[in-house]
Protein backbone atom coordinates (compact mmCIF):
# COMPACT_ATOMS: atom_id res chain seq x y z
CA UNK A 1 0.00 0.00 0.00
CA UNK A 2 2.92 2.12 0.35
CA UNK A 3 5.07 2.68 -2.70
CA UNK A 4 8.87 3.91 -2.44
CA UNK A 5 8.87 7.95 -2.29
CA UNK A 6 5.32 8.13 -0.82
CA UNK A 7 4.86 10.24 2.18
CA UNK A 8 3.56 8.63 5.60
CA UNK A 9 1.95 11.15 7.94
CA UNK A 10 1.37 10.06 11.26
CA UNK A 11 -1.28 11.95 14.31
CA UNK A 12 -1.22 11.34 17.88
CA UNK A 13 -5.34 11.28 17.81
CA UNK A 14 -7.72 9.31 16.27
CA UNK A 15 -9.88 12.81 15.74
CA UNK A 16 -6.99 14.76 14.41
CA UNK A 17 -6.45 11.71 11.60
CA UNK A 18 -10.59 11.70 11.02
CA UNK A 19 -10.12 15.70 10.60
CA UNK A 20 -7.20 15.92 8.79
CA UNK A 21 -8.90 13.07 6.19
CA UNK A 22 -12.01 14.97 6.24
CA UNK A 23 -10.22 18.31 5.26
CA UNK A 24 -7.77 16.81 2.72
CA UNK A 25 -10.60 14.96 1.25
CA UNK A 26 -13.15 18.39 0.92
CA UNK A 27 -10.02 19.47 -1.49
CA UNK A 28 -10.10 16.37 -3.53
CA UNK A 29 -6.31 15.64 -2.58
CA UNK A 30 -5.17 12.19 -3.70
CA UNK A 31 -4.62 11.02 -0.12
CA UNK A 32 -5.40 7.72 1.65
CA UNK A 33 -5.91 7.03 5.31
CA UNK A 34 -4.11 3.34 6.01
CA UNK A 35 -3.03 1.50 9.35
CA UNK A 36 0.42 3.17 10.18
CA UNK A 37 2.78 0.64 9.03
CA UNK A 38 4.26 -1.65 12.22
CA UNK A 39 7.21 -0.33 11.81
CA UNK A 40 6.63 3.33 12.86
CA UNK A 41 4.11 2.88 15.34
CA UNK A 42 3.57 0.33 18.26
CA UNK A 43 -0.16 0.93 18.99
CA UNK A 44 -3.02 0.71 16.70
CA UNK A 45 -2.18 4.19 14.57
CA UNK A 46 -3.66 5.53 11.53
CA UNK A 47 -1.80 7.09 8.98
CA UNK A 48 -2.23 9.44 5.95
CA UNK A 49 -0.63 8.47 3.11
CA UNK A 50 0.14 10.62 0.21
CA UNK A 51 2.38 10.98 -3.25
CA UNK A 52 5.40 13.37 -3.84
CA UNK A 53 2.62 15.56 -6.69
CA UNK A 54 0.28 16.53 -3.58
CA UNK A 55 2.76 17.18 -1.16
CA UNK A 56 2.80 20.88 -1.41
CA UNK A 57 -0.90 21.10 -0.97
CA UNK A 58 -1.51 18.20 1.76
CA UNK A 59 1.10 19.54 3.89
CA UNK A 60 0.29 23.10 3.13
CA UNK A 61 -3.40 22.19 3.67
CA UNK A 62 -2.45 20.33 7.46
CA UNK A 63 -0.23 23.40 8.36
CA UNK A 64 -2.80 26.04 7.70
CA UNK A 65 -5.89 23.81 9.42
CA UNK A 66 -2.90 23.38 12.45
CA UNK A 67 -3.33 19.68 12.15
CA UNK A 68 0.01 19.12 11.49
CA UNK A 69 1.09 15.58 11.97
CA UNK A 70 3.24 14.02 14.62
CA UNK A 71 6.07 12.88 12.11
CA UNK A 72 6.10 12.76 8.90
CA UNK A 73 8.09 9.69 6.84
CA UNK A 74 9.06 9.03 3.34
CA UNK A 75 9.04 5.39 2.15
CA UNK A 76 13.04 4.44 0.69
CA UNK A 77 13.13 1.11 0.08
CA UNK A 78 12.25 -1.41 2.86
CA UNK A 79 12.66 1.55 5.45
CA UNK A 80 10.85 5.09 6.04
CA UNK A 81 12.68 8.07 6.47
CA UNK A 82 11.81 10.41 9.08
CA UNK A 83 11.22 14.14 7.20
CA UNK A 84 10.93 17.57 9.30
CA UNK A 85 10.66 18.12 13.03
CA UNK A 86 8.37 16.50 15.68
CA UNK A 87 5.22 18.57 15.76
CA UNK A 88 3.83 17.42 18.95
CA UNK A 89 0.21 18.23 19.20
CA UNK A 90 -2.56 18.12 22.09
CA UNK B 1 0.49 -31.62 -17.01
CA UNK B 2 -2.45 -30.21 -16.90
CA UNK B 3 -2.77 -26.61 -18.94
CA UNK B 4 -4.01 -23.09 -18.50
CA UNK B 5 -4.55 -20.49 -20.68
CA UNK B 6 -5.15 -16.82 -18.67
CA UNK B 7 -3.73 -14.88 -21.51
CA UNK B 8 -6.04 -11.42 -22.22
CA UNK B 9 -7.51 -11.92 -18.61
CA UNK B 10 -7.10 -8.77 -16.28
CA UNK B 11 -5.90 -9.20 -13.30
CA UNK B 12 -6.15 -10.48 -10.37
CA UNK B 13 -7.70 -13.26 -12.59
CA UNK B 14 -4.61 -15.05 -13.74
CA UNK B 15 -4.08 -15.72 -10.19
CA UNK B 16 -6.89 -17.01 -9.44
CA UNK B 17 -7.56 -19.36 -11.83
CA UNK B 18 -4.17 -20.46 -11.55
CA UNK B 19 -4.72 -21.15 -7.60
CA UNK B 20 -7.54 -22.93 -8.41
CA UNK B 21 -5.71 -25.41 -10.86
CA UNK B 22 -3.00 -25.85 -8.57
CA UNK B 23 -5.25 -27.25 -6.29
CA UNK B 24 -6.83 -29.54 -8.62
CA UNK B 25 -4.02 -30.48 -10.80
CA UNK B 26 -1.80 -33.41 -10.59
CA UNK B 27 1.60 -33.19 -11.29
CA UNK B 28 2.93 -29.90 -13.30
CA UNK B 29 1.13 -27.12 -14.85
CA UNK B 30 1.40 -25.21 -17.84
CA UNK B 31 0.17 -21.54 -17.83
CA UNK B 32 -0.31 -19.63 -20.71
CA UNK B 33 -0.16 -16.12 -19.52
CA UNK B 34 0.39 -12.69 -20.59
CA UNK B 35 3.88 -10.50 -20.05
CA UNK B 36 3.67 -7.64 -17.45
CA UNK B 37 1.90 -7.54 -13.93
CA UNK B 38 -0.03 -11.25 -14.67
CA UNK B 39 3.70 -12.81 -15.24
CA UNK B 40 5.18 -11.23 -12.13
CA UNK B 41 1.78 -11.79 -9.84
CA UNK B 42 1.24 -15.20 -10.87
CA UNK B 43 5.22 -15.92 -10.32
CA UNK B 44 5.23 -14.57 -6.98
CA UNK B 45 1.84 -16.50 -6.00
CA UNK B 46 3.44 -19.58 -7.11
CA UNK B 47 7.01 -19.44 -5.67
CA UNK B 48 5.47 -17.71 -2.28
CA UNK B 49 3.62 -21.15 -1.41
CA UNK B 50 7.39 -23.21 -2.11
CA UNK B 51 6.05 -24.31 -6.34
CA UNK B 52 8.74 -23.90 -8.66
CA UNK B 53 8.61 -21.86 -12.20
CA UNK B 54 10.24 -22.20 -15.29
CA UNK B 55 9.53 -19.33 -17.76
CA UNK B 56 9.38 -19.42 -21.20
CA UNK B 57 9.33 -16.61 -23.50
CA UNK B 58 6.84 -17.20 -26.51
CA UNK B 59 5.91 -15.01 -29.72
CA UNK B 60 2.47 -14.21 -28.36
CA UNK B 61 3.80 -14.38 -24.14
CA UNK B 62 4.88 -16.18 -20.97
CA UNK B 63 4.65 -20.05 -20.47
CA UNK B 64 5.44 -20.97 -16.99
CA UNK B 65 5.89 -24.83 -16.09
CA UNK B 66 5.44 -24.90 -12.30
CA UNK B 67 5.75 -28.27 -10.21
CA UNK B 68 4.64 -28.88 -6.66
CA UNK B 69 6.19 -28.22 -3.87
CA UNK B 70 5.60 -32.17 -2.43
CA UNK B 71 3.00 -33.13 -0.60
CA UNK B 72 4.19 -32.36 2.95
CA UNK B 73 4.50 -28.48 2.02
CA UNK B 74 1.53 -28.23 0.20
CA UNK B 75 -1.38 -29.25 1.73
CA UNK B 76 -3.68 -27.48 -0.64
CA UNK B 77 -2.78 -29.21 -3.62
CA UNK B 78 -4.60 -32.47 -2.09
CA UNK B 79 -7.34 -30.56 0.00
CA UNK B 80 -9.66 -29.25 -2.53
CA UNK B 81 -10.73 -25.79 -1.57
CA UNK B 82 -14.73 -26.91 -1.77
CA UNK B 83 -13.76 -30.43 0.10
CA UNK B 84 -13.00 -28.70 3.60
CA UNK B 85 -9.75 -26.61 2.97
CA UNK B 86 -10.77 -23.46 2.57
CA UNK B 87 -11.03 -20.32 4.79
CA UNK B 88 -13.99 -18.23 4.01
CA UNK B 89 -14.54 -14.22 5.36
CA UNK B 90 -18.30 -13.26 5.07
CA UNK B 91 -18.49 -9.40 4.76
CA UNK B 92 -22.12 -8.38 5.73
CA UNK B 93 -21.42 -4.76 6.18
CA UNK B 94 -19.51 -1.55 5.00
CA UNK B 95 -18.61 -0.75 8.19
CA UNK B 96 -17.00 -2.39 11.60
CA UNK B 97 -18.69 -3.02 14.77
CA UNK B 98 -21.23 -0.48 16.50
CA UNK B 99 -20.91 2.50 16.68
CA UNK B 100 -20.47 5.60 14.87
CA UNK B 101 -21.00 5.16 11.00
CA UNK B 102 -17.49 7.39 10.59
CA UNK B 103 -15.59 5.04 12.48
CA UNK B 104 -17.04 1.66 11.63
CA UNK B 105 -16.65 2.68 8.05
CA UNK B 106 -12.21 3.93 9.11
CA UNK B 107 -12.08 1.07 10.52
CA UNK B 108 -13.36 -1.63 8.57
CA UNK B 109 -11.13 0.10 5.60
CA UNK B 110 -8.07 -0.41 8.11
CA UNK B 111 -8.82 -3.67 8.83
CA UNK B 112 -8.76 -4.72 5.18
CA UNK B 113 -5.66 -3.04 4.25
CA UNK B 114 -4.46 -4.50 7.39
CA UNK B 115 -5.06 -8.13 5.70
CA UNK B 116 -2.23 -6.95 3.02
CA UNK B 117 0.51 -7.66 6.12
CA UNK B 118 -1.06 -10.95 7.20
CA UNK B 119 0.88 -14.13 6.03
CA UNK B 120 -2.16 -16.68 6.24
CA UNK B 121 -4.92 -15.07 4.29
CA UNK B 122 -8.94 -15.90 3.64
CA UNK B 123 -8.97 -17.85 0.39
CA UNK B 124 -12.42 -16.36 -0.66
CA UNK B 125 -13.77 -13.05 0.79
CA UNK B 126 -17.48 -12.91 -0.04
CA UNK B 127 -18.89 -9.06 -0.12
CA UNK B 128 -22.62 -9.52 0.99
CA UNK B 129 -25.29 -5.93 1.37
CA UNK B 130 -24.03 -3.39 2.33
CA UNK B 131 -20.42 -5.23 2.01
CA UNK B 132 -20.57 -4.52 -1.94
CA UNK B 133 -19.65 -1.10 -1.53
CA UNK B 134 -16.26 -1.94 -0.61
CA UNK B 135 -15.93 -3.37 -4.12
CA UNK B 136 -17.07 -0.67 -6.14
CA UNK B 137 -16.45 1.83 -7.69
CA UNK B 138 -15.81 4.74 -4.68
CA UNK B 139 -14.28 2.31 -2.41
CA UNK B 140 -11.14 3.27 -0.81
CA UNK B 141 -10.26 -0.10 -0.35
CA UNK B 142 -10.16 -1.46 -4.35
CA UNK B 143 -6.17 -0.99 -4.22
CA UNK B 144 -5.93 -3.32 -1.22
CA UNK B 145 -8.53 -5.91 -2.83
CA UNK B 146 -6.51 -5.88 -5.79
CA UNK B 147 -3.57 -6.54 -3.73
CA UNK B 148 -5.45 -9.29 -2.09
CA UNK B 149 -6.34 -10.47 -5.36
CA UNK B 150 -2.71 -11.36 -6.34
CA UNK B 151 -1.72 -12.87 -3.49
CA UNK B 152 -4.60 -15.89 -4.27
CA UNK B 153 -7.98 -14.26 -2.81
CA UNK B 154 -10.74 -14.80 -4.80
CA UNK B 155 -12.43 -11.60 -4.17
CA UNK B 156 -16.44 -11.84 -4.91
CA UNK B 157 -19.30 -10.01 -4.58
CA UNK B 158 -23.31 -10.89 -4.17
CA UNK B 159 -24.87 -10.09 -7.44
CA UNK B 160 -28.47 -9.42 -5.83
CA UNK B 161 -26.55 -6.90 -3.11
CA UNK B 162 -25.09 -5.06 -6.34
CA UNK B 163 -27.88 -5.14 -8.14
CA UNK B 164 -29.95 -3.68 -5.24
CA UNK B 165 -27.19 -0.97 -4.75
CA UNK B 166 -26.90 -0.08 -8.21
CA UNK B 167 -23.33 -1.02 -8.29
CA UNK B 168 -23.61 -4.02 -10.48
CA UNK B 169 -21.75 -1.94 -13.44
CA UNK B 170 -19.67 -0.41 -11.02
CA UNK B 171 -17.95 -3.41 -9.52
CA UNK B 172 -14.25 -2.48 -9.31
CA UNK B 173 -12.08 -5.57 -7.59
CA UNK B 174 -13.08 -9.47 -7.78
CA UNK B 175 -15.73 -10.70 -9.73
CA UNK B 176 -19.69 -11.46 -9.33
CA UNK B 177 -21.30 -14.42 -7.31
CA UNK B 178 -24.64 -15.74 -6.14
CA UNK B 179 -25.86 -17.24 -2.86
CA UNK B 180 -25.73 -20.92 -4.18
CA UNK B 181 -21.52 -20.46 -4.35
CA UNK B 182 -21.87 -18.66 -0.95
CA UNK B 183 -23.62 -20.57 0.73
CA UNK B 184 -21.89 -24.17 -0.49
CA UNK B 185 -18.66 -22.41 0.29
CA UNK B 186 -19.86 -21.57 3.78
CA UNK B 187 -21.21 -24.78 4.46
CA UNK B 188 -17.63 -26.41 3.56
CA UNK B 189 -15.21 -24.61 4.99
CA UNK B 190 -12.67 -25.19 6.72
CA UNK B 191 -13.41 -21.81 8.86
CA UNK B 192 -15.64 -18.83 8.10
CA UNK B 193 -14.70 -15.36 9.98
CA UNK B 194 -18.02 -12.86 9.53
CA UNK B 195 -17.62 -9.72 9.98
Amino acid sequence: MIKDGDYVAIFNSIHRVMEAERLLKDKQLKILLIPAPRALAADCGLAIRYAEDVRPEVEGALAEAGLLPRDSYRKNGDTFEKIGEDNEQP
Amino acid sequence: MSNLDVRGMACPLPVVQVKRALESAQGELRVLLDDGAPRENVKRFAQGRGYQVQEERLEDGIAFTITGPGAAAAPRQVVPAEAGGATVMLIGTDRLGDGPEELGRLLMKNFIITLLDMSELPDRIFFVNSGVLLAAQGSEVIEALEGLGNRGVEVLSCGICLDFFKKKELLAAGGVTNMFTIAESMLNARSVVRL
